[in-house]
């Protein structure tokens, strides 16, 4: 600003017009920092912020998308059995053709099946006889002969005549892309509806949660006085034992079945919603009687509604978002437990609990269907945390 | 060497993820020994980051900056090591406090805490010799029934209790300088006056320093013989008690001035508060901190730091209307 | 106080009362209820139902003679074995339990407090960091995928660990670890969310300002106060290890409390399914109740409720 300087003895004055009054406008006497806006996009923009929580929920929306269209894209429904074919991992160890013309691959049947090059399965090798010395059992392949040779762990292809073990090598199953489960079926498949059930359990049972709760906090909280302590007092001694005992005994009086899952969970995790439903519903009635004073001026009742209901609202929908893994997590629980899903459903802990005997095995039987889970968890965790610091008002910048 | 305290061009700010707080912009000060000095400013205008940095007891998000000095009996704090600086935390300079509830530990009895600064410098002394001295103190510091009172837990006192407790943990081990950070603000006011009076008593028993911060000058009349006024990070005005209320040459204290309520003026005359809000620190203003609210303010006011006149002896103020070119309309310092 | 403790201990055992009735409730009264005779059962275990219950007699005098059997620590014949009691299986497995239980409490315990510590003073490094990773991952993660994991890495690929039996503590190690991992977790977070809220407290300022070092800081100040909301969560943390040996048992073969409940759940056998409910409710409001004596020791403010 060194426009116009006075010169005097007492040094230069670097501005113009030194002495004049400084106008209400140069000060800044309440600077308020950031624009406004809307209570919903300024959650908005304060989750956007937070990468766990944008990851979370691309996630979700790639599980869900997942889950629902995936089936069509698949040729096997969850329940095609295939008994020669059981077991087969995503990425199949084979031995090369000597001519080149395909691979082949030894099934836990002892049977041969030949895969063509592009990795897709394709037949079966009709089975001529076995050597029991010899311990090679002779397979027919466009009328030459080839044998496995079970002397040695683990097995492999041989040429009869040569003896020379074919060329060992590595092929992406193209036929089941995540292999297949003890009873031949096709894995990716089963995951999509496992990923499906879960889903769908979580979600109706937390829905059903919500209503509960909703129902209960709000009539503990709105009637208040003896009865809301009574009802808060239940509801301290239900939580004193863990739910994870009702549902087991609800699932023991209801039976296996998708009906009896998604009742058992939706009637005992609702102590949560209810507390948090009470809280809301209190301090909306305390609101209340501040405008029924007239310390605020009563345009602001508007404001209030407009701000209380969203608020309230926004703790209760972290709750959801964070019930979802609770429910998610008991579903797996009680199917790896075997109190859940019958066959052939599948859900997501059905599978791990029929991958555990093969856990040696087939480990990618048990981790597939746990890391789908996993995410599952993250996904809404991080999803959960990041509405949480979005809509806490301490946390604004 | 007269001066207890000699605080030479203070810089503390906080590294914050918003970026940097400047709260202390360059502040020098002394405290001579055996006086209360008093330091007054709003929220915000520096005064207690400025008495924490003696101490170093900010938080690691601060930083006390090149160029900065504070010398205590001719030792300087800034490049202490750490050991060194405990040893004088609680020893040669004490602290007291906003708010005693929460300065004491909830869960440890009130004697204990006591005893815990004797026995950290101290620590040959035995269990009973602490007790004892411990109840001496409770004694100084007028707390009633001190044998029962030395087992009791902080909520079991009331607030000016409390603070007396305080009181009797920065006095133990008879510091040469007390720092009290607005000890009275969170007290009634009734409460607030035998504090005053309690402090000005031990003063005078033990002839240490006291550096008294509070954002009332009503307090500081009855208490200091120097006063320093904070604003923005910077000091505005510095003088004696007196010079101060007779003679203030700055529109801020001016402003102070005016805002405290006098119990025998007249009812019609309204109290006058200063308009706005303090700066923001992270942007501070480029010129005089105060020339927003400043009713007498100019273009140069906003444009540039005035520099610090010398009214007389220890009586300094920094503001342009006391330049030599300073115009004579609205000028409040003009005779 | 004493008559705070008295109340609380009258609500236990209403609280308790209330369970047993449900659960009897549930057992007999629901249409399809093994103990209305429509099930098949073998005639030997009918026999023995009814030598001990009665089941002719109106419910409500079966309900007085089972809460009987159950003051005197008689619960019943089992559904399903015949010959066995539903005390054989609590007095059997029980004690398995307790000790893989007793252990992981004191592992979670040694490695949440000093996680959680490292992760607040050093907080916003690198330590930090880490340390919150894996407690998050252990906290998301469910404890068989846990367990599934680590039987895979430490037992079949590198053969350190056994996949079962708790012959030597080598078979302990994986087991505690798997049953331990959500609570460590969850507490690793707490304490550290709790440290950080203390040591911002004046409280700590002015031991600093006392000149104690940053060590005597924290031992004498700070973790005293930061633990107080651990020690209130260690009754829903003793009630998550329950829940949780019932997978950790069924994986690892150990024959304790839990997995005989899973399996009476899964044979149908009723009584136990009752009376194995009944005594974990018991437990676990008994260990509420000395979990809540033991805050009120610790924290002198609670005295004055």
């Amino acid at each position: 600003m060194d426009d116009f300087t006075k010169q005097t003895g007492g040094g230069e004055l670097p501005c113009e017009n030194p002495w004049g009054m400084l106008d209400a406008d140069s000060r800044d006497m309440e600077k308020l920092s950031g624009r406004n806006r809307s209570f919903f996009s300024d959650v908005w923009f304060r989750f956007r912020r937070k990468p766990t929580a944008v990851a979370g929920l691309v996630m979700i929306l790639v599980l869900v998308l997942f889950a629902l269209l995936g089936p069509f894209f698949t040729k096997y429904s969850y329940s095609d059995q295939n008994l020669d074919l059981v077991n087969i991992p995503p990425l199949l160890p084979v031995f090369e053709a000597e001519d080149g013309s395909c691979y082949f691959y030894i099934t836990q049947s002892l049977k041969v099946v030949t895969v063509n090059r592009d990795g897709t399965l394709d037949r079966q090798l009709t089975r001529l006889r076995e050597d029991d010395k010899q311990k090679m059992i002779y397979f027919d392949y466009n009328g030459e002969e080839i044998v496995i040779f079970y002397g040695m762990q683990p097995y492999v292809i041989a040429n009869p005549e040569t003896r020379m073990i074919m060329e060992r090598a590595k092929v992406w199953n193209r036929s089941y892309i995540l292999g297949t489960d003890t009873l031949g079926r096709d894995i990716l498949t089963r995951l999509m509806y496992g990923t499906r059930v879960s889903m769908l359990v979580a979600f109706i049972a937390v829905l059903v949660n919500l209503v509960i709760g909703i129902i209960y906090g709000g009539i503990s909280g709105y009637a208040g006085g003896t009865a809301d302590n009574i009802m808060m007092r239940i509801v301290d001694i239900i939580s004193t034992i863990p739910l994870t005992l009702y549902v087991i005994l609800i699932m023991v009086l209801l039976g296996s079945g998708l009906h009896s899952i998604i009742i058992a969970i939706g009637t005992v995790y609702w102590v949560d919603m209810a507390r948090v439903v009470r809280g809301q519903v209190l301090t909306l009635k305390q609101q209340e009687f501040v405008i029924a004073s007239r310390t605020i001026g009563s345009s602001t009742k508007t404001i209030l509604t407009q701000h209380l209901i969203p608020n309230a609202m926004g703790s209760i929908l972290v709750t959801v978002t964070m019930l979802i893994p609770s429910a998610i997590f008991m579903e797996a629980f009680l199917g790896y437990l075997g109190i859940g899903l019958q066959p052939p459903l599948a859900s997501l802990g059905t599978m791990c609990n029929d991958a555990t005997e093969n856990l040696k095995s087939c480990p990618h039987q048990l981790f597939i269907p746990a890391l789908v889970i996993c995410m599952i968890m993250f996904a809404f965790n991080f999803v959960g945390d990041g509405l949480r610091d979005a809509l806490d008002p301490k946390l604004k910048k | 060497m007269e001066h207890i305290l000699e605080i030479k061009n203070l810089r503390t700010s906080f590294m914050t993820s918003n970026g940097e707080v400047q709260a202390v912009r360059g502040v020098t000060f002394h405290v001579d020994r055996g006086e209360i000095l008093g330091i007054v400013g709003e929220s915000g205008s520096g005064k207690s980051v400025t008495s924490m940095s003696i101490l170093q007891l900010l938080g690691t998000t601060a930083v006390i900056k090149e160029g900065s000095s504070i010398l205590f009996d001719g030792q300087e704090l800034t490049t202490l090591k750490k050991k060194e600086l405990r040893a004088i935390r609680g020893e040669k300079i004490s602290m007291i406090f906003q708010d005693p509830m929460s300065s004491l530990n909830p869960l440890i009895p009130v004697g204990k805490q006591v005893a815990e600064i004797i026995k950290e410098h101290h620590p040959d002394r035995n269990k009973d010799e602490l007790k004892s001295m411990v109840l001496e103190l409770f004694d100084r510091v007028k707390i009633p029934e001190p044998k029962k009172r030395y087992g009791a837990y902080p909520h079991e006192f009331s607030g000016g209790m409390r603070q007396r407790v305080m009181i009797a943990m920065a006095l133990a081990n008879r510091p040469e300088l007390l720092i009290a950070d607005e000890p009275t603000t969170a007290l009634d006011v009734t409460i607030q006056d035998q504090i005053l009076k309690q402090l000005r008593e031990l003063q005078r028993e033990s002839g240490s320093s006291i550096i008294f911060i509070t954002h009332d000058l009503g307090v500081v009349a009855e208490l200091c013989s120097r006063v320093v006024v904070m604003y923005g990070g910077l000091i505005m005005e510095e003088a004696d008690i007196d010079e101060i209320f007779e003679n203030p040459k700055h529109p801020y204290t001016l402003g102070l001035l005016r805002a405290i309520p006098d119990i025998g003026q007249d009812k019609s005359r309204r109290l006058t508060p200063i308009e706005g809000t303090p700066p923001d620190m992270t942007d501070p203003p480029k010129g005089c901190p105060f020339a927003a609210r400043c009713p007498y303010a100019r273009n140069i006011c906003a444009v540039k730091q005035p520099e610090y006149v010398q009214l007389g002896e220890g009586h300094r103020s920094m503001c342009w209307l006391l330049d030599e070119r300073a115009p004579k309309e609205n000028n409040p310092f003009v005779v | 106080m004493v008559k705070y403790f008295a109340k609380r201990f009258l609500i236990m055992l209403a609280a308790l009362f209330l369970i047993a009735l449900i659960t009897f409730v549930i057992m007999h009264a629901v249409p399809g209820s093994p103990f209305t005779g429509e099930k098949k059962i073998s005639p030997e275990i009918q026999a023995a139902l009814e030598a001990k219950y009665n089941l002719d007699d109106p419910l409500p005098v079966q309900f007085l003679d089972y809460i009987r059997g159950l003051l005197h620590g008689d619960f019943g014949p089992s559904y399903k074995y015949t010959g066995k009691t539903v005390n054989d299986f609590i007095y059997n497995g029980f004690p398995v339990s307790a000790k893989l239980g007793l252990i992981t409490i004191v592992f979670v315990l040694l490695t949440a407090i000093p996680m959680g510590i490292v992760a607040a003073v050093k907080t916003g490094r690198w330590q930090d960091m880490t340390i919150m990773a894996i407690a998050t991952i252990g906290v998301t993660i469910p404890s068989f995928v846990i367990a599934s994991l680590l039987i895979y890495v430490f037992a079949y690929r590198l053969n350190w660990l056994p996949t079962f039996g708790l012959d030597s503590w080598k078979g302990y190690v994986l087991p505690v670890v798997a049953l331990g991992g959500y609570s460590m977790s969850y507490l690793a977070r707490l304490m550290r969310s709790s440290l950080l809220e203390v040591m911002g407290q004046d409280y700590i300022r002015t031991a600093r300002a006392k000149g104690l070092s940053e060590t005597k800081v924290i031992l004498r100040h700070a973790m005293r106060n930061a633990l107080i909301p651990i020690v209130t969560v260690l009754g829903p943390t003793v009630a998550g290890l329950l829940t949780g040996s019932f997978v950790i048992e069924k994986i690892f073969a150990i024959p304790g409390l839990g997995v005989h409940f899973v399996n009476s759940v899964s044979q149908r056998d009723y009584t136990t399914i009752m009376g194995v409910t009944i005594f974990y409710a018991a437990f676990l409001l008994a260990m509420v109740f000395l979990v809540d004596i033991f805050y009120c020791l610790i924290d002198p403010r609670i005295k004055f409720e």
